[in-house]
């Protein structure tokens, strides 16, 4: 995946989520973005998701700018899969149906193929005998696992995760980093914001670290976690990595 | 719960039962020698007109009125500053005003002399369809707030997650937004059928023959009788009692679905 952002900026009444973000990633498959809360991680995912337009800036992903029109960043958000911290599973259909009704709706498998496509989804991730079950009968674990398997059942280009894990306990994070990582093994493009520095350093082939609506620092996991330049990303690392 | 508090609730339940007796038994030793049940006995065929098209008109108005709350709750969520305000001072002007007062107005300013010559010529009533669009606007402004209720209390995370699979506007409100806010409003909106079933008696001022008025209608032709209004209060109940019914066994499956 090739990024370059230039001088994006957002802001939400009088607060600067992303105060003129650049960032040059040549080849990543794997995107980790790390920051304090209210850095402006979340802000940066959901414009690179198609979910929020920028007030200023560019982003061109794969050599292709990012639309600006309603049309436009529909047919991104088509094209990608996006994942939030939580809540993503429409409650009032069961798990297989959170799969196949955008399949037939937006993808435009006929009902049949939808089903097994979602099927050998669920079934990949070890999910198939809760197909069945509403999302409240699943844990957050599971709960989370489905909306990933929803998300790849399109084959998205990019798969975006907006803190896939950080409303989960740590047996659930477990099991959803571990099918991340799967993922990302099978070669899945991902663009995801974490507080699992660990996570990131294992899995991720490049990490940014956004503060105050701005990139301080992005490299290599090697290089980023291991001599960080910024000062601001050297005291967040030490502060996070104390305990 | 205790023998004590038992007791005391055995108490109380007496009391009442005693004291609504009493109310009755002098109630009805007044009325006695003037009440003949032999009469709205006579007129059944009367009332029972009047109740059937009750039931029509109810059902007519719960129709339009589930268009009207959702065109205004459209309306509103339109992106249009003209088409949010005016169903705004729609809605508002429908709520801080009367029914009463709607229907005379709506019905002597408005329709009446709009209407060179009645539709009767054709088969309609138009006094009733008049009534039914009526009633339809008043109560479609009430099912509307109860319609944007419902969809304000869906979370944020639902319309992202929606826009996230790649549905567009409308599927977003048919396959999201609507089936969940429905499940929450439903108990609401089958309140609101109740309060629509009640209202319907005032459309009587306008000379719509429903329940209310076939009853005034006996009393009049009995000189004064007073008999038909126990079916009167009956006959309503009969309508609204499922209703109100219903609508509390949804509450109670909402409760536990969440």
């Amino acid at each position: 995946m090739k990024l370059e952002v230039t001088g994006l900026t957002k802001r939400y009444d009088g607060h600067t989520a992303l105060d003129g973000l650049d960032l040059a990633v040549d080849d990543a498959r794997v995107l980790a973005l790390i920051g304090p809360s209210g850095g402006g991680k979340s802000t940066f995912l959901r414009i690179l998701g198609g979910l929020e337009t920028a007030d200023d800036g560019r982003v061109s992903l794969h050599g292709e700018t990012l639309p600006a029109s309603a049309a436009g960043l529909l047919a991104h958000r088509r094209r990608n899969g996006f994942l939030f911290q939580q809540f993503n599973l429409f409650p009032h259909l069961d798990a297989l149906r959170n799969l196949t009704l955008p399949l037939e709706t937006v993808h435009g498998l006929s009902p049949v193929e939808a089903k097994r496509t979602a099927e050998a989804a669920l079934d990949r991730f070890g999910l198939l005998a809760h197909a069945r079950k509403l999302p409240a009968q699943l844990s957050g674990g599971q709960q989370q696992r489905v909306g990933i398997a929803r998300a790849v059942a399109a084959k998205p280009r990019v798969l975006f995760l907006d803190e896939p894990t950080s409303a989960l306990d740590p047996e659930m994070t477990a099991e959803v980093l571990e099918l991340i990582q799967e993922l990302a093994a099978e070669g899945q493009t991902i663009v995801l914001s974490t507080h699992e520095m660990g996570f990131a350093r294992a899995v991720a082939d490049h990490v940014a670290f956004l503060a105050a609506g701005r990139i301080e620092e992005s490299d290599t996991p090697e290089n980023l976690f291991g001599h960080p330049t910024s000062p601001l990303c050297q005291r967040f690392l030490s502060r996070v990595m104390r305990y | 719960m205790t023998a004590s508090f038992r007791f005391r609730n055995l108490v109380a339940g007496g009391l009442l039962l005693a004291a609504f007796g009493a109310l009755c038994v002098l109630i009805f030793s007044r009325l006695s020698g003037h009440w003949e049940w032999s009469k709205p006995w006579a007129y059944r065929e009367l009332l029972f007109k009047g109740w059937w098209t009750t039931i029509l008109l109810s059902l007519g108005a719960f129709f339009g009125s589930a268009l009207v709350g959702l065109l205004l709750l459209l309306g509103q969520r339109s992106g249009l500053p003209a088409l949010k305000w005016s169903c705004r001072l729609f809605l508002e002007f429908v709520r801080d005003t009367p029914l009463l007062v709607q229907l005379l107005v709506g019905y002597f300013v408005i329709f009446a002399p709009l209407l060179s010559r009645t539709l009767d010529g054709w088969g309609w009533d138009d006094k009733l369809l008049i009534g039914i669009l009526l009633l339809s606007l008043f109560e479609g402004a009430y099912l509307g707030e109860i319609l944007r209720g419902g969809i304000d209390s869906i979370p944020r995370a639902q319309w992202d997650s929606a826009r996230a699979v790649g549905f567009n506007r409308r599927q977003v409100y048919r396959h999201v937004i609507f089936p969940q806010a429905i499940r929450r409003v439903l108990p609401a909106i089958a309140g609101q059928f109740v309060s629509l079933i009640k209202d319907s008696s005032l459309l009587s001022v306008i000379g719509v023959q429903e329940f209310a008025y076939q009853a005034k209608v006996y009393t009049a032709k009995t000189y004064g009788g007073l008999e038909a209004y126990v079916p009167l209060a009956l006959g309503y109940l009969l309508l609204t009692a499922p209703v109100a019914f219903l609508s509390h066994r949804l509450e109670r499956r909402f409760r536990h679905e969440t």
